[in-house]
């Protein structure tokens, strides 16, 4: 993939939301690993409405780059409580380290950044929202636009840019990004906000790319994985891990 | 129709209002709290009606009454909430009252825990409620099979006018696959339900009542249902057998989620030289007991995975006979086996070497 196709944020505070299911930790966890490759990065796991594929899975391997990752940790690991840690406001507020906040989905899933949203503002960021057009309700652009009013105001802070996500698992070609890229395209046209980058594999990425399409790519790998989707993982607690 | 990205939860939602439900009575409870949260925003685009219940002891009452007057009803909840469901689930079997319940089973006993388990088969398919009845138990292994499953539980339902119950897991709740769903199905083709209490009219009077107190009366009556679920047992034992042709040195007896990890292991067991097959019941009551005989006819070894401590097994065992040794592993309260787990426990068993 050519570096200058390669996503680049333009602020070092990115506040990741979108709708259940859109693929925000996928997102979010993918763009850390990319960015701590050159810079000192802070994840912070803020999804408090469900105990389910959260960026703390991916803990281990963030951690061995040098990530910084925040979430409740001990017995409190798996528990579906809504859980602010203090550290959270601290991530926001210090400007030695990228902080990238992985917020939990819907309007639900971002009212907990409310109560962060003054010292959110005092800073320049980016609230980006995930949008993947197989997902219910945000297949065109007026079920986008509904979400993304729905997350404002709950949050009390402004979408200011939209990460393309679309997919089908396994299922993807390109034409699946492709038309995501489109949707997407037209939804920030529409609302005056960014188009900041498409989410695509590398197989993907590197199609599109020599159609022509100039992105900027954010190239993933899946981390979040079923159980019979992962190989070489040593027994132990949780019930999905990283593929070897 | 074109593929879709679902969670398992709101495929239950969306494929129970393709098949014609527009009646839901629930209570939220980790992890299957996004049925009833999609469905609250579906309903209302479909004429739906939504009802968040006290509790899910109300919660099965109004699917009693929902279902009397001969609407197609539905509730979804998790384990616990299951159990507090257990008196109103044995009224509406004892009324003949067909309604569709989804467990989409976490960690127990007790409050346990919300990730993933198969800890209540022996309460779906022998005890989720007093008296001689049974329900019809169907085990999804992906989110495609969980939406076929619903959309025909319903038709289940109204056949043989009993409860139907999908036996899911946090894993089928929770994670996303394309899926595709089939059609909707229009209101007005729905079937008849001429005993329902709709109003009288000018035909004879309907009761939907679950006392007799004339021990005659009872006796019949059980035997009645009992010649039904016969009926069912004959009628709607499924079950899927994968890689089971020819001989083999391991058949794996699994159901859900698990038969789908035990399908990776056994890959890679095939793949090494071994001949290893998996069985998997999709209706667990009625239970393919002579099919699972049948296969094992031609497995040197049984071995049965489940995400509990044991308790397919009895259905294994009872299939078998007690001259068959019948291996097990097992793993509880979320921890999940992965396909490296399930490749020892088959090592062991069959001696073959599990190394990779």
């Amino acid at each position: 993939m050519d570096e200058a196709l390669r996503y680049r944020p333009r602020n070092r505070l990115l506040i990741i939301v979108g709708n259940f299911g859109s693929g925000k930790t996928e997102v979010a966890v993918n763009l850390a690993l990319d960015l701590a490759r050159s810079q000192s990065v802070c994840i912070a796991d803020l999804d408090l409405v469900n105990p389910y594929f959260r960026c703390r899975e991916a803990q281990e391997e963030m951690e061995a780059l040098g990530i910084r990752v925040v979430y409740p940790k001990g017995e409190y690991r798996a528990a579906d409580l809504p859980i602010l840690l203090p550290e959270v406001r601290g991530a926001v507020g210090d400007p030695e380290r990228l902080a990238i906040l992985d917020v939990g989905g819907d309007d639900a899933g971002a009212r907990v950044l409310s109560a962060l949203a003054d010292t959110i503002v005092a800073r320049e960021h980016d609230l980006l929202m995930v949008v993947n057009a197989n997902r219910p309700f945000t297949a065109d652009v007026p079920g986008c636009a509904r979400m993304k009013e729905a997350i404002e105001s709950s949050s009390r802070l402004r979408v200011t840019g939209v990460i393309s996500n679309t997919h089908l698992m396994e299922e993807t070609d390109a034409g699946t990004v492709r038309a995501g890229i489109t949707l997407a395209r037209s939804f920030a046209a529409s609302e005056g906000i960014r188009f900041e980058c498409a989410v695509a594999d590398r197989g993907r990425a590197e199609e599109l790319a020599a159609e022509g399409e100039r992105g900027p790519f954010l190239v993933i790998e899946r981390k979040m994985l079923p159980p019979w989707l992962t190989r070489g993982a040593t027994a132990g607690s949780g019930w999905f891990r990283r593929g070897a | 129709m074109a593929k879709v990205l679902m969670k398992g939860n709101e495929a239950i939602g969306e494929a129970a209002i393709r098949a014609g439900c527009r009646n839901f009575f629930g209570y939220p409870i980790t992890p299957q709290s996004e049925v009833p949260e999609y469905l609250s925003r579906r309903f209302p685009e479909v004429g739906g009606t939504y009802v968040q219940a006290e509790s899910e002891v109300a919660a099965i009452n109004m699917l009693y009454g929902g279902a009397g007057v001969g609407k197609r009803v539905l509730t979804t909840s998790s384990s616990p909430g299951i159990s507090l469901m257990s008196e109103g689930i044995s009224y509406i079997a004892a009324c003949e009252l067909p309604v569709v319940l989804v467990n989409i089973v976490r960690g127990g006993p007790g409050l346990g825990g919300i990730l993933p388990a198969q800890s209540d088969y022996h309460q779906a398919t022998r005890g989720i409620g007093h008296g001689d009845f049974r329900l019809l138990v169907l085990a999804p292994a992906s989110v495609q099979e969980a939406v076929n499953l619903i959309y025909e539980a319903f038709d289940l339902a109204d056949r043989y006018r009993n409860p139907v119950l999908i036996l899911g897991d946090g894993m089928i709740g929770q994670m996303m696959e394309p899926v595709e769903f089939p059609p909707m199905r229009p209101l007005d083709s729905l079937p008849e339900k001429p005993w329902a209490a709709t109003g009288m009219k000018d035909r004879p009077q309907n009761v939907i009542n679950s006392l007799y107190l004339n021990e005659h009366e009872l006796n019949a009556h059980n035997f009645k249902l009992k010649a039904k679920y016969d009926q069912v047992a004959r009628e709607q034992v499924r079950f899927e057998t994968w890689r089971c042709d020819g001989d083999l040195d391991v058949l794996v007896v699994a159901f859900g989620t698990m038969a789908r990890i035990v399908k990776t292991a056994l890959a890679d067991f095939n793949a090494a030289g071994g001949r290893g097959g998996v069985f998997r019941p999709i209706t667990l009551w009625p239970y393919p007991h002579e099919q699972l005989r049948e296969t094992a006819r031609r497995a040197k070894k049984v071995l049965v995975i489940e995400m509990n401590t044991g308790q397919m097994i009895d259905d294994v065992r009872m299939a078998l006979g007690p001259d068959r040794e019948v291996g097990f592993f097992g793993r509880t309260g979320g921890v999940v086996p992965t396909p490296d787990d399930v490749l020892a426990a088959i090592g062991e068993v069959t001696g073959k070497g599990a190394a990779r």
